[in-house]
């Protein structure tokens, strides 16, 4: 009893302290937390609990659009089925489906459904975030959020361009911000904002030791400018993959130097040699091996990124493709230590669970019927069903613009062609494709090995493209082997946002690119295998009527000064093939 | 320590001042850790056991001294350290004091360099609630060419800490600081502690529990209390230790280790006194041991008990909960016995 009251005084002298020291505040600090509760009003909404249907474990997330696009992380997705439960903080749940997923990048894009008017997040630089800037965390720890509003943390920046090791081959985090503000169990996958309530990463990992699953002041968060690269390709369903390079650099005494580069790899056919001096990649100077791995390891596969080098004879630009790190056609278990741990949450929630809203672990609810058809499970994707929905939308576009007459099975395509300097022809047909140029005439015979080296050099692929294109705009899947949307990209040289669609055909992998609002494609790119470079095709300013179609001006871009040189196009003859 | 636990609430209300305020008058947080990072430099040496292969160091001069904690890695030599730049360094030890848990290194360079440094004569204090950063090579986190990593936090109280590790006794007599973050992980000792202007006002201290509650403590010494051992090693002498280590000891109280764990020894009527036990309180944790009159104690775990000084101060290290073993002489040969202790 005397204890209890001695307690009770003690309380209340603490709370008489407290608000005395209330009283004598200064503005500056009133203003500072008056802009923090701005901020936290303006995310919160945005802030998702991630759950499977059956309610137990569960992680974080981040709207990012009003039709319910998400981020979470993989490892938090990965337990949680194909179709999960999403929390807002309006208090209402939401049913949501896998969309894409980035087993190396662990990022997992996921859509909630049922409004088109979400709350989403704003993204900021997190290439500007300086070591010091104050951040807050938003997320689910612990499944707290009984009734979905999310905690808060607060920390500062403890470290940029982190590197954490992956865990086996994957759940590599390149380039990361490290935080001290407290992550914890189920606070994974939701976002960092920074104190304006712009989203700079999604908190991902921590340093647990011997203190147990619990932060320790050490967190990691993926970069959202990783994630914004990612996104567009995740949004096409697939399982979408890092990249590698053929060549390997290390330091040596301070300058990034090749170590080796593949004899059949692009970089070496443009003349780079072990021992060159790497400037910059992507767009970003180096000082280190590890700036490169970081500049790397945030980058999706497929992309096409600049690349400056220096050797004896001076600096050099050129651009590189980069290459598929894993090819997962299955979404990669996670190790055991990465897995949900439901120890780590529920037993702790055990005690309260009592009384508290929301949070009644029911069986789980069958998928509503309205959703189930927004699932397709196929090799290489997450969900194959969006892939569908894009190709249906790009595929359909294209067969409405190319007149009929055009596809007709056995109609040949006769391009009148012109540079400053000469004319010439450029024509397609079923069986062949040829170019007649200053009386000679070059020509590819599909029947013999389709291949770009059955052209001659200086054509750098554009016949092989050419026929590529008359089966393409027929817009008949059973004529490839395989066609996919890959997602959007900026392509080189122009580096125009396009949305590309990949077909393969044999051996022949073409990249078509589309731009927003024309049913044409901008281009392709089209490559035939290791040791070959690709044909980089151009098209512009596409002239249409009633019975024929043909683009301006045909360009090839010439790799090795990346820059496009165009053809003028005056007609095109479209009719049956001379025998 | 109360009275330290109050004032350590109310500071947690003035966290944004302390870091914050004046903002027209002092340098933004970035600017600050971009000015101090690069005088923290990150060790890597040789781990032992569960202990880490990495640590902190802060440059105290522009030739490259540097203060770091008297621990494993600076005792195993092939001791390493790297510069916010990049920079590899092999270090020279120059001086140690056992009593502070300080070493002194120097950067071992080819030709004469200029550092970034601090200057730890002039260092600043903190009082309780003042808003502070703490710089370390916490987990080895920034592996590349990269600065280590920093943290904000608050001071808790200024107080003597009663911790340690096991049987090693946190050896700093005089008040130390507590902060309110996690800011002693592994590979954080040595690290800088500044306050929110970047004034450095401490080293954080290695990782050590405390003796009352053994939760890990966040701590740091403060830079004043090591700057006497620091000039002394500079100038080239011994820092005296004139405590001998034997009187750091944590010893239970006879009344204790009756009351506690059931056992009386005899009376330490000579400098070694052996470990017999005179009697076994029936009921108690001794008994439930099996523990007897007339057994001695030769070892506590892995540590040899050479009187009932050694008995008493190996005891008083454990914790409730613990199973200790016991090996006693009985009738000439060794017995050993679990004692759970209450």
């Amino acid at each position: 009893m005397t204890s209890l009251r001695r307690r009770i005084l003690v309380l209340m002298a603490f709370l008489l302290t407290a608000s005395a020291f209330a009283a004598d505040v200064p503005e500056t600090v009133k203003e500072r937390e008056q802009r923090r509760i701005k901020t936290i009003e303006k995310i919160a909404p945005s802030v998702v609990c991630v759950m499977p249907a059956s309610g137990a474990g569960g992680g974080s997330g981040v709207l990012i659009s009003a039709d319910g696009y998400a981020i979470s992380n993989y490892h938090v997705t990965s337990g949680s089925g194909d179709f999960m439960k999403c929390g807002l903080n309006d208090g209402k749940l939401y049913d949501a489906v896998i969309v894409g997923i980035d087993p190396t990048g662990d990022v997992a894009l996921i859509k909630l459904l049922g409004r088109d008017d979400f709350p989403f997040c704003e993204p900021g630089d997190s290439d500007a975030v300086r070591m010091g800037d104050e951040v807050v965390a938003l997320g689910n720890p612990f499944l707290l959020a009984g009734d979905f509003t999310p905690t808060v943390t607060y920390g500062i920046v403890s470290g940029v361009r982190r590197y954490q090791y992956p865990a086996g081959t994957f759940l590599e985090y390149t380039d990361c911000i490290q935080v001290d503000a407290s992550i914890n169990p189920g606070n994974s996958g939701g976002p960092l904002f920074d104190i304006d309530g712009r989203w700079i990463g999604i908190n991902g990992r921590a340093s647990f030791e011997k203190r147990g699953r619990i932060n320790t002041g050490a967190a990691y968060a993926i970069s959202v400018r990783q994630v914004l690269l990612f996104v567009e390709h995740l949004r096409s369903g697939r399982i979408v993959d890092h990249a590698r390079t053929e060549f390997t650099v290390e330091t040596n005494d301070g300058v990034v130097e090749f170590s080796s580069v593949s004899q059949l790899s692009e970089p070496y056919r443009r003349g780079v040699r072990s021992g060159d001096e790497l400037v910059s990649f992507a767009g970003r100077s180096l000082t280190s091996a590890n700036d490169f791995k970081n500049i790397l390891g945030i980058l999706p596969e497929g992309t096409r990124v600049p690349m400056t080098w220096r050797n004896d004879d001076g600096i050099h630009r050129t651009t590189v493709r980069l290459l598929p790190l894993h090819g997962f056609e299955e979404a990669p278990e996670l190790p055991g230590d990465r897995q949900p741990q439901p120890g780590d949450e529920d037993e702790q929630d055990k005690p309260q669970r009592p009384g508290r809203p929301g949070m009644q672990r029911k069986p789980p609810p069958p998928v509503p019927a309205q959703w189930k058809h927004l699932f397709k499970k196929q090799k290489g994707y997450a969900n194959a069903y969006f892939n569908e929905q894009h190709m249906k939308r790009l595929v359909e576009r294209l067969r409405e613009a190319v007149p009929s007459e055009l596809t007709k099975a056995d109609t040949q395509w006769v391009f009148a062609v012109a540079t400053e300097k000469s004319t010439g022809e450029l024509g397609v047909s079923p069986k062949a494709a040829w170019l007649q140029w200053e009386g000679g005439r070059s020509s590819l015979q599909p029947a013999a090995e389709v291949a770009q080296s059955n052209e001659p050099d200086e054509f750098g692929g554009v016949l092989t493209a050419l026929l590529q294109m008359r089966k393409f705009f027929r817009a008949d899947d059973e004529l490839f082997s395989e066609t996919f949307f890959h997602g959007d990209e900026h392509i080189a040289p122009s580096g125009a946002h396009v949305e590309v669609v990949v077909t393969k055909d044999d051996l022949i992998k073409c990249r078509w690119y589309f731009m927003e609002g024309n049913p044409l494609p901008i281009g392709l790119d089209l490559q035939t295998g290791a040791g070959e470079d690709e044909a980089r095709l151009r098209f512009d300013a596409w002239k249409t009527d009633s019975s024929v179609l043909y683009p301006s001006r045909i360009g090839v871009v010439d790799a090795d000064r990346e820059e496009t040189d165009w053809m003028d196009v005056s007609s095109i003859r479209v009719g049956a093939p001379a025998k | 320590m109360k009275n330290c636990t109050i004032k350590t609430v109310l500071s947690a209300v003035m966290l944004a001042s302390g870091l914050t305020a004046d903002e027209n008058k002092t340098p933004s947080v970035p600017d600050i850790v971009e000015s101090r990072q690069e005088t923290v430099v990150k060790l890597f040496g040789a781990g032992v056991g569960n202990l880490d292969s990495y640590g902190s160091g802060i440059i105290i001069s522009e030739d490259g001294l540097v203060a770091t904690v008297w621990n494993h890695l600076v005792n195993n030599g092939f001791l390493t350290a790297v510069t916010a730049d990049g920079q590899r360094h092999e270090v020279i030890v120059v001086g140690t004091s056992l009593k502070h848990d300080l070493a002194i290194l120097r950067l071992d360079t080819a030709e004469p360099q200029k550092f970034p440094f601090i200057d730890y004569k002039s260092s600043g204090a903190l009082k309780t609630g003042d808003g502070l950063l703490a710089f370390s090579n916490e987990y080895h986190v920034a592996t590349g060419n990269e600065p280590v990593s920093v943290m904000h936090g608050v001071l808790a109280c200024e107080t003597p800490l009663d911790a340690g590790l096991g049987r090693w006794q946190f050896p700093v007599k005089s008040p130390v600081y507590l902060i309110d973050a996690i800011v002693n992980n592994s590979g954080a000792a040595g690290g800088l502690v500044t306050d929110s202007r970047g004034v450095p006002v401490g080293m954080l201290g290695r990782e050590i529990r405390h003796r009352d509650t053994n939760m890990w403590v966040n701590y740091a010494v403060p830079l004043r209390t090591l700057e006497p051992a620091i000039s002394t090693i500079l100038s080239g002498q011994r820092v005296r230790d004139d405590e001998p280590e034997e009187e750091d000891r944590v010893l239970l109280s006879d009344r204790k280790l009756t009351a506690v764990f059931g056992i009386t020894v005899l009376p330490a009527i000579l400098k070694k006194t052996p470990a017999y036990i005179d009697r076994i309180v029936p009921g108690s944790a001794a008994a439930a041991a099996e523990l007897q009159r007339g057994d001695l104690v030769l070892m506590v775990e892995d540590d040899v008990i050479q009187s009932v000084e050694d008995l008493r101060a190996a005891l008083a290290t454990h914790r409730k909960g613990q199973s200790i073993s016991l090996t006693v002489n009985r009738n000439d040969s060794l017995a050993v016995k679990t004692l759970v202790v209450p």
